[in-house]
């Protein structure tokens, strides 16, 4: 049987939702990645962050390339 | 070894030679525990107050007894189901602490979204021992989501070291949000698979 090639990026979506890994592997190791880089990549202008201004790294980048 | 793996065993240094020290002088764990909550209070006020490099550090410090005392009672062999059970009741209260520095932090800014954001994550951080622990009396382990509490913490030291908070609070609570709902759903699949065997047979 054939295997439809939207498999591969549902299964990983399912698998990052529906979360069974340990931590030290391979698997936390990418999501550690993914929540770091959201942290502090996206500008707390966007998420209006009482605290912090400005337009961080992500805004740096969009206004350097302009 | 992964890099997170790397960094956990790198910080199991300097708590080796803790574990010692407290072993040492035979401290109890359940002292070291409720010190613990103490200094998260001291981190909590000090959210409260948008001091966030201090509450950073405090933060830290408390960890550190909260990390050890689970390992003190094993070497002073004084594990006890009562132990247990006050460790898990104190990191309730660390937990709570610190979402309500942060939601008096976000009311005396007016900022109505954040504290909104913060009770939500609050409720689900709370949710997500929940959940664990009334399925361990269904099913035999429920170890199931990404958001636990030690997660949790070092999200809340990143958010207070670099000022992110904001992010941090949006992280916690999407993440708790999956984590309670990947709990509900292992258990509904465990009990169903229980329940389907016996018809079976």
């Amino acid at each position: 049987m054939t295997q439809s090639p939207l498999t591969v990026p549902l299964r990983a979506i399912w698998n990052a939702l529906y979360w069974t890994h340990e931590r030290a592997t391979w698997q936390y190791d990418v999501m550690v990645i993914a929540i770091l880089a959201f942290v502090w990549l996206t500008p707390p202008d966007w998420l209006r962050d009482p605290t912090a201004s400005g337009s961080g790294p992500i805004g740096w980048l969009i206004h350097f390339f302009r | 070894m992964t890099f997170t793996g790397l960094i956990g065993a790198i910080c199991m240094f300097p708590l080796r030679a803790i574990i010692a020290v407290c072993v040492r002088f035979r401290i109890h764990p359940n002292v070291l525990t409720f010190i613990g909550v103490l200094i998260n209070f001291a981190a909590a006020w000090a959210l409260a107050l948008g001091r966030f490099v201090l509450a950073g550090v405090v933060m830290v410090v408390a960890n550190i007894f909260d990390f050890i005392d689970g390992k003190v009672a094993r070497e002073l062999e004084m594990e006890s189901p009562f132990g247990g059970f006050w460790d898990s009741v104190m990191d309730r209260f660390s937990d709570i602490s610190l979402f309500i520095g942060l939601i008096y932090l976000y009311s005396s800014l007016r900022r109505t979204d954040y504290v909104m954001i913060a009770a939500l994550a609050m409720m689900f951080a709370i949710l997500t021992s929940y959940t664990r622990a009334r399925a361990e009396s269904l099913v035999e382990k429920c170890k199931v989501g990404f958001m636990e509490r030690p997660e949790r913490i070092v999200l809340f030291m990143i958010g207070a070291f670099t000022n992110r908070m904001g992010a941090v609070l949006w992280v916690i609570l999407i993440l708790s949000i999956l984590t309670v709902a990947d709990r509900i759903y292992f258990t509904w699949r465990e009990l169903n698979a229980r329940n389907a065997k016996p018809r079976m047979a």
